[in-house]
């Protein structure tokens, strides 16, 4: 049990730097859910090793919103505006994974062990991977210039939060993830409508353009 | 029925019933008044009780009102309530430009109650997580009522209002978590509530709780406009409508500082009050020096009351490090003055804005001949922005000086006072510049507004000076529970 665990949670890693890297946006959101049904895997992991009967619920809650609905809402969006690739990152396609991949393995390697001293969860791998994919995500904002990979950014590191959250605090009241999940998919929502918006507004998705409100 | 029941249901409700009136923009304005009315006086009825000697709760303690709450529940009331009248005249104007479409008016109004429902949350939460949640939900809720156009413009503030505040409260977030796991099992009860956590504070691990802050510091840091992660704040008040602005920096960031204040207090209480307030007195001046650097540059009226807006959150964080007794009275009673001061100073921008067709102040002059009562109302905000004695915010900016002076600590009062001084400089060169002299651009409308749309503006003019010169014993009665909750006396 602990190996599979640890074997899901390194695939989430993985999976984080597929949807931060990859060109196209449909692999990109398919890359999310995927990693999103690894995190589901791993709550019910968890629900089976240490009998947390709370992280059920939250496989559940998660596989609706997260493995399906956001992914399909998000490709809907991509058809719609008739885009394919991303435009070109900051630093270029190359530079930015491995400055964001080597600096999220720093700042989690830094993290993990706090979070480690107070986890209710005492399991290290996930606790470093949550720390990572948060990371991931953070950098997607700072290093993307597409509105639709910030969107996705956005995704990632609520990922890594959700994950914290069921390592560190999973005892909470189950109205606490009902309304940090509700915030998350409401937000993705209306990012997707405002990145809607710039295409309309600026014919592309590059958030570098929006510079008309500087000084 | 229960006040925070009321609370919990209410402006929800009222959002919902102002999406589904009818496009008429008369009964769309009375409704919005009307309704916005009875949200303030649920509101201001909850926080009577409180001044009575109530602490409300709700749902198992999940919601609360205590002291410290109700100073921001009757700002989200009172400021909120003359806000919201304003923008019925604001959109009506809009309306008449061409600006804006009845539907985006109707949308306006049905988003600016779920934006109070939201703020009001965010004010009556004891659960931490939630309390996190209501704040960003704050964020969701205002994004359509900043990006209300669908130019360049109003679109870029938009994204970069969700996209900064959505990572900075993400911080926030991992703050809310970590403080559960570390209070867990310390304190007694649920280690999510607010009171249990600052009942026990000094049971939970210290290098807890100071990354806790830290990652506070940053979440709510960002969404109240603290540097250096203020970077949204100048670009979204000043692209959204006037009414937003003001309600925004009147009232919105007052509810991102409370969400930091009650960290503020858990991490004092359980690490020692010291350092809490060297982490606030960097950002403080940080945030005080750059907000004062870059309101010298601005000339659109809107942008500059925007870093003003930052520079005063920096007046709060100063308050705030420099503590003591006095010193959080202070910070706590900035918050209202600076309230009902920015508001007005908002608002007044929708009127000039109206008269010269730009928010260019150095295409304006002469406003005192064409609209005196709209150079009054916009000397108002200046001078009490700028701490002019008899003015509120000169009184928590003098209580910040004495605290700091009792406590001997002097570099503090000058750095203080050289920040103000800056901010003193800039604002009467452009408040002369845009009142005085001689008209630079074209005057679009040449005359003042009726009596009765600047009825919001001069109510929040007296409330200005009276806040100035008298002493509110009900005010000050929350205002002295809510430094001893904070200070656990």
């Amino acid at each position: 049990m602990e190996h599979m665990i640890d074997i899901v949670t390194v695939l989430m890693m993985g999976t984080s730097l597929a949807v931060f890297g990859l060109r196209q946006y449909k692999l990109s959101i398919l890359a999310y859910s995927l990693q999103t049904l690894l995190l589901v895997t791993v709550f019910l992991l968890l629900h089976v090793k240490y009998g947390a009967h709370e992280l059920l619920i939250w496989s559940a809650t998660a596989f609706v919103m997260k493995v399906v609905f956001v992914p399909l809402y998000l490709l809907r969006l991509v058809k719609k505006l008739g885009v394919v690739v991303e435009d070109e990152p900051v630093g270029g396609f190359f530079i930015s994974p491995v400055v964001a991949l080597s600096f999220s393995l720093a700042i989690a390697m830094m993290f993990y062990k706090v979070f480690m001293h107070f986890s209710l969860f005492q399991d290290d791998l996930p606790l470093f991977a949550a720390s990572f994919i948060f990371m991931m995500g953070i950098f997607g904002f700072v290093l993307r210039n597409s509105f639709i990979k910030q969107i996705l950014a956005y995704c990632l590191f609520e990922n890594g939060i959700h994950l914290s959250l069921a390592l560190m605090a999973y005892n909470s009241h189950e109205l606490v993830e009902v309304g940090i999940l509700t915030d998350a998919i409401f937000a993705v929502i209306i990012m997707s409508i405002l990145a809607k918006r710039f295409y309309t507004t600026y014919g592309s998705l590059d958030t570098s353009k929006a510079v008309n409100l500087r000084g | 029925m229960d006040s925070l029941v009321l609370i919990l249901i209410v402006p929800f409700v009222f959002g919902a019933i102002m999406f589904m009136m009818p496009l008429q923009f008369k009964v769309l304005q009375n409704t919005h008044i009307l309704l916005s009315v009875i949200v303030s006086a649920i509101l201001l009825s909850a926080v009577g009780k409180v001044v009575e000697g109530n602490e409300l709760s709700f749902f198992h303690h999940y919601l609360f009102l205590d002291s410290l709450g109700a100073i921001f529940l009757s700002l989200i009331a009172i400021t909120g309530l003359l806000v919201n009248i304003y923008a019925t005249t604001y959109m009506k104007w809009e309306l008449e430009d061409g600006h804006i479409s009845l539907k985006e008016v109707k949308n306006y109004f049905a988003l600016s109650f779920i934006f109070t429902w939201t703020m009001s949350l965010s004010v009556i939460c004891n659960n931490i997580a939630f309390m996190w949640a209501a704040i960003e939900a704050t964020t969701l809720a205002s994004v359509f009522l900043v990006a209300v156009k669908k130019d360049k413009k109003s679109t870029e503030s938009g994204y970069k209002y969700i996209v900064l505040c959505s990572i900075g409260l993400a911080f926030a977030l991992y703050a809310t978590i970590l403080l559960f796991s570390a209070g867990n099992g310390k304190v007694d009860g649920e280690a999510m509530l607010y009171t249990n956590l600052l009942a026990h504070a000094e049971n939970i691990d210290g290098m807890a709780l100071k990354l806790v802050f830290i990652f506070a510091l940053i979440g709510f840091g960002t969404k109240a406009g603290l540097a250096p992660t203020h970077t949204w704040l100048p670009d979204v008040h000043a692209e959204g409508p006037a009414p937003t602005s003001a309600l925004l920096s009147g009232v919105l960031l007052k509810c991102a500082m409370l969400g930091l204040i009650r960290y503020y207090a858990i991490v004092a209480n359980g690490v020692g009050f010291d350092f809490v307030q060297t982490v606030m007195l960097v950002s403080a001046t940080l945030t005080l020096f750059i907000a004062s650097f870059f309101l010298i540059r601005q000339h659109n009226v809107k942008r500059m009351f925007a870093y003003h807006s930052i520079a005063h959150m920096g007046v709060i964080a100063f308050g705030l490090g420099v503590g003591g007794a006095i010193g959080l009275f202070a910070a706590l009673f900035h918050c209202a003055a600076h309230s009902f001061t920015k508001a007005l100073a908002f608002c007044s921008t929708g009127n000039i804005a109206k008269i010269y067709g730009t928010k260019d102040m150095s295409k304006m002059g002469g406003m005192i001949r064409i609209a005196p009562l709209t150079a009054v109302l916009f000397g108002i905000a200046i001078c009490s922005l700028v701490g002019v004695p008899g003015f509120a915010i000169f009184v928590s900016e003098f209580l910040i000086f004495k605290a700091a002076a009792i406590d001997g600590q002097y570099l503090l009062m000058g750095i203080f006072a050289l920040a103000l001084a800056i901010i003193f400089i800039a604002d009467f060169s452009h408040f002369f510049l845009a009142t005085f002299g001689k008209v630079e651009g074209e005057v679009v409308h040449n005359s003042e507004m009726k009596l009765s749309e600047n009825l919001p503006l001069i109510a929040l003019a007296i409330l200005i000076v009276t806040f100035g010169i008298w002493q509110f014993d009900s005010f000050t009665l929350l205002l002295n529970e809510s430094v001893k909750t904070i200070m656990k006396q």
